[in-house]
């Protein structure tokens, strides 16, 4: 039944613009990013030389591009989760899937790993990149690895705040906004405190970066794993209350 | 004791934002029955078939799919089919693929669901379509794309809301062709504020109008006890709330 429901998905983004628009897009920009902080790195490798214990390759060239496709994702996710159930909503098609039997977890849960999956291949391409430089030197492997499961992570919250934004509204572009808008406070909730001076650890803990940095400094910790699924259960739980609920408003 | 009927409205009502829309309603219907929900516009005929479909939960009152509730087990809604208003198409999938998917909804697997496929494109008259988008289907062929959905699993009742809404008179006289044959072993509900459909399509009528059933009969009954036809209960219904109300 959830395959029915991912294979569903897939079709349907695929046969539309603007997943494929949005990937070309997407990836276009991060490689010219890639390209001008490689230009970067090999003009400063002269000077690299004589240091120590410089900064390597995967510092100057990879960590950036990982932060660029934790941005490029902020405003990505929203933009491709909008429609998860506020357009089938707007379309009519929500009755059809609600008198399919599945009920709404499966429903819910489908539309999410379908559109995981496509965030998966969004970021394995953009990992590419910097994997690619093995050609010359030697990445570290690990920190990569690392980032990629923390980007799949933060990938994956991301779709489930979208898909509960999705839920709540009637309109995709809505849903967009409000999702958006909720990524953005997470992401920048620690900034603000720290620039007004207050440090408090559950503002700390609640933002985003605090949980994505670790994983791109090739630390993976429990404590930022449970974070990123507690907050995408939590979404997905809301989007399913709320999905059960339509048959109670009207 | 009988069997429970295959479906069984005790007392249902309905209020959406304050408002009653339907309440009271209290009916059942078995196998081999086409009901013709007759209604203007705004008595509440798409909010009865709403709830009947499981799509809407009834704020007072039960709804039965036989015997058992339809709100308590939501897995039950599988053994019926539903049209709502608007065909519930997806605009950039081709009909076939379309159909393929609401066949796999319900459950079935590779063969099965290609054989339902087949079977409900040869049904509704599908099959010089079946490689058109769906959001490029004509209004005609939308609504048989639509009815092909609620069929396509083999349910045992099946809810039309307004099946005939805007087709010509071929299509409309195809479609209820296709609804009479489609009564003949299951139950079918349909809605509409045309009498020709019920009379052309229906084996009983029930007379929605403000919200309350104002009249439930077979057509022979009525054809047999009522001065007149249809079209005269139906118009004396309708009327008495605008005569009250201007008194």
């Amino acid at each position: 039944m959830i395959r029915t429901i991912v294979r569903n998905e897939w079709r349907r983004l695929f046969v539309q613009p603007l997943a494929w628009a949005l990937l070309a897009a997407v990836l276009a920009v991060l490689a010219y990013f890639f390209l001008l902080t490689l230009q970067g790195f090999l003009g400063l490798m002269p000077k690299l030389a004589g240091m120590p214990s410089a900064p390597g390759v995967t510092d100057l060239v990879a960590l950036p591009l990982l932060r660029a496709v934790a941005s490029v994702l902020l405003i990505v996710v929203p933009l491709l989760g909008m429609r998860t159930i506020a357009g089938e909503r707007q379309s009519g098609t929500l009755p059809l899937l609600q008198t399919s039997g599945a009920g709404a977890t499966r429903i819910v849960f489908g539309k999410f790993v379908a559109l995981c999956g496509f965030f998966a291949v969004l970021i394995v391409f953009a990992l590419a990149m910097p994997a690619s430089l093995a050609i010359g030197t030697h990445p570290d492997w690990g920190r990569l690895g690392a980032g990629l499961l923390g980007l799949m992570l933060f990938a994956a919250t991301l779709t489930a705040i979208a898909i509960a934004a999705s839920s709540f509204c009637h309109q995709p572009a809505v849903a967009a906004g409000l999702a958006l808008m909720l990524n953005l406070v997470l992401w920048m909730l620690d900034a603000g405190a720290r620039y007004e001076g207050v440090s408090s650890d559950f503002i700390n803990y609640a933002a985003l970066p605090t949980h994505l940095e670790p994983f791109l400094h090739g630390i993976v910790a429990t404590v930022d794993i449970v974070y990123f699924v507690l907050i995408a259960a939590a979404a997905l739980t809301l989007a399913v209350r709320r999905l059960n609920a339509e048959r109670e408003r009207g | 004791m009988p069997a429970a009927p295959l479906l069984q409205l005790q007392d249902v009502g309905r209020r959406l934002a304050g408002r009653t829309i339907v309440a009271g309603l209290d009916f059942a219907l078995d196998r081999g029955c086409v009901l013709g929900l007759l209604g203007v516009n705004g008595a509440g005929k798409s909010t009865t078939l709403r709830m009947i479909a499981g799509v809407l939960a009834p704020s007072a009152g039960k709804i039965l799919f036989e015997g058992r509730d339809l709100h308590e087990e939501p897995g039950l809604a599988r053994r019926l089919g539903y049209l709502p208003e608007t065909p519930p198409l997806y605009a950039e999938l081709r009909v076939d693929e379309y159909l393929a998917f609401c066949a796999r909804l319900r459950g079935m697997r590779g063969a099965d669901a290609h054989t339902a496929v087949g079977r409900v494109l040869e049904r509704c008259g599908l099959g010089e379509v079946r490689r058109r988008l769906c959001g490029n289907l004509s209004k005609g062929y939308a609504q048989r794309a639509g009815i092909a959905q609620a069929i396509i699993h083999d349910p045992d009742l099946i809810v039309l809301d307004e099946p005939a809404s805007g087709l010509d008179p071929v299509q409309a006289a195809s479609i209820r062709e296709l609804v009479r044959e489609l009564g003949r072993e299951r139950a079918v509900i349909l809605s509409t504020h045309l009498l020709h459909d019920v009379t052309a399509c229906c084996t009983r009528v029930t007379i929605l109008h403000g919200g309350r059933l104002r009249y439930d009969g077979t057509l022979a009954d009525l054809a047999g006890a009522h001065e007149g036809n249809l079209e005269s209960v139906f118009l004396r219904i309708a009327s008495a709330d605008e005569t009250q109300a201007a008194a």
